[in-house]
């Protein structure tokens, strides 16, 4: 039963991880969008430039 | 910029889809639950096997997954985008997408049968067709996502993948026929066998295809998630080109941290406004 285990333990942890992972670099990238947008709408507002 | 390179912003995400990415996440974590309850705790020892049998709710899943449907859609996305009439680079980040999590699930294909195969066979790893062929695959698609880190213009960088994701594809129906072609130490397939007629029963067969059905779950999410990700890497690619030309005409206006903040936008970082501005002559506007 140990090989059992030890099988659905490696294989939905690596899934779970990878997961989780996918998760954390979608939110890091919206993030980083909202930035570059809200950056684009401040200089289109005329607030930032020449 | 051709205009297959125009990208929406990502951020315009309808709040039916985000509901939509949630739900699918949720049935997912339910039926894998599920699956490991009944896989573990319902369902009998098998005769021959015993306990061992239990990881073949798990096994044929996960490659499943891998094979079929996360290398076929590559296949398929990488055909749609070298097919000049559906040529976009929305197939191509399909493709990436799916490619990714494919090599994940192939990983755990490799391992789940390597951890049944200890007990089973005596060993760990055979030189056996459908264990090596898979393991082909699994090296075949590494290279595809390798590829993809070379520097290049979108384009080019999807048309390369996408000859090299049919060339890689090649191998599946070669790991699906191998049991057949070869004599090997795997067993042959136990659901999509010749005869189409499974040879599992009962509580077994419910808690295999349950299996099927929360894997797939699980790729869906991870591929919608893993799609968004290319999406947003995309744009913020096109960001560069903007937040570059926007800093030059601020004349030094900063944009903090989001350099810092890319990841997977490698060539954002150049635009960071650590670059002096060059001067500029007297009476030029810019």
């Amino acid at each position: 039963m140990r090989y059992v285990i030890a099988g659905y333990s490696i294989v939905l942890a690596i899934l779970f991880f990878y997961g989780v992972q996918l998760a954390w670099r979608r939110r890091r990238l919206v993030k980083a969008a909202q930035r570059v947008q809200a950056f684009e709408a401040t200089v289109d507002d005329g607030r930032v430039g020449p | 910029m051709s205009p297959n390179q125009v990208v929406h912003s990502p951020l315009d995400q309808t709040p039916r889809a985000r509901r939509t990415l949630r739900i699918i996440g949720i049935a997912a974590v339910v039926s894998t639950a599920f699956t490991v309850w009944l896989g573990l705790w319902v369902t009998p020892p098998d005769q021959v096997q015993g306990n061992l049998v239990r990881l073949v709710y798990i096994h044929p899943g996960v490659a499943w997954v891998a094979l079929y449907l996360a290398f076929g859609l590559a296949a398929v996305s990488s055909l749609l985008y070298l097919w000049p009439r559906t040529r976009s680079l929305f197939w191509d980040r399909l493709a990436a997408a799916a490619v990714e999590v494919g090599v994940v699930f192939n990983a755990c294909t490799l391992i789940s049968g390597s951890i049944w195969g200890k007990p089973t066979w005596g060993v760990w790893w055979a030189w056996d067709a459908r264990l090596t062929s898979t393991a082909v695959l699994l090296v075949l698609f590494l290279g595809y996502l390798a590829l993809r880190r070379v520097p290049a213009e979108p384009d080019v960088r999807a048309k390369r993948s996408a000859f090299v994701a049919l060339f890689a594809s090649v191998d599946v129906p070669i790991v699906h026929f191998s049991v057949l072609w070869w004599k090997t130490l795997h067993q042959g397939a136990t659901v999509l066998n010749p005869n189409l007629s499974p040879t599992i029963h009962g509580s077994m067969a419910w808690t295999l295809l349950l299996g099927f059905v929360a894997l797939t779950l699980v790729f869906v999410w991870m591929l919608l998630v893993r799609y968004r990700i290319g999406a947003l890497e995309d744009w913020l690619g096109r960001g560069e080109l903007n937040v570059a030309l926007l800093e030059r005409q601020a004349e030094g206006g900063h944009l903090p941290v989001v350099a810092s903040e890319l990841v997977g936008a490698e060539s954002v970082v150049e635009a960071t406004p650590e670059c002096e501005p060059e001067p500029v002559p007297e009476g030029v506007t810019r």
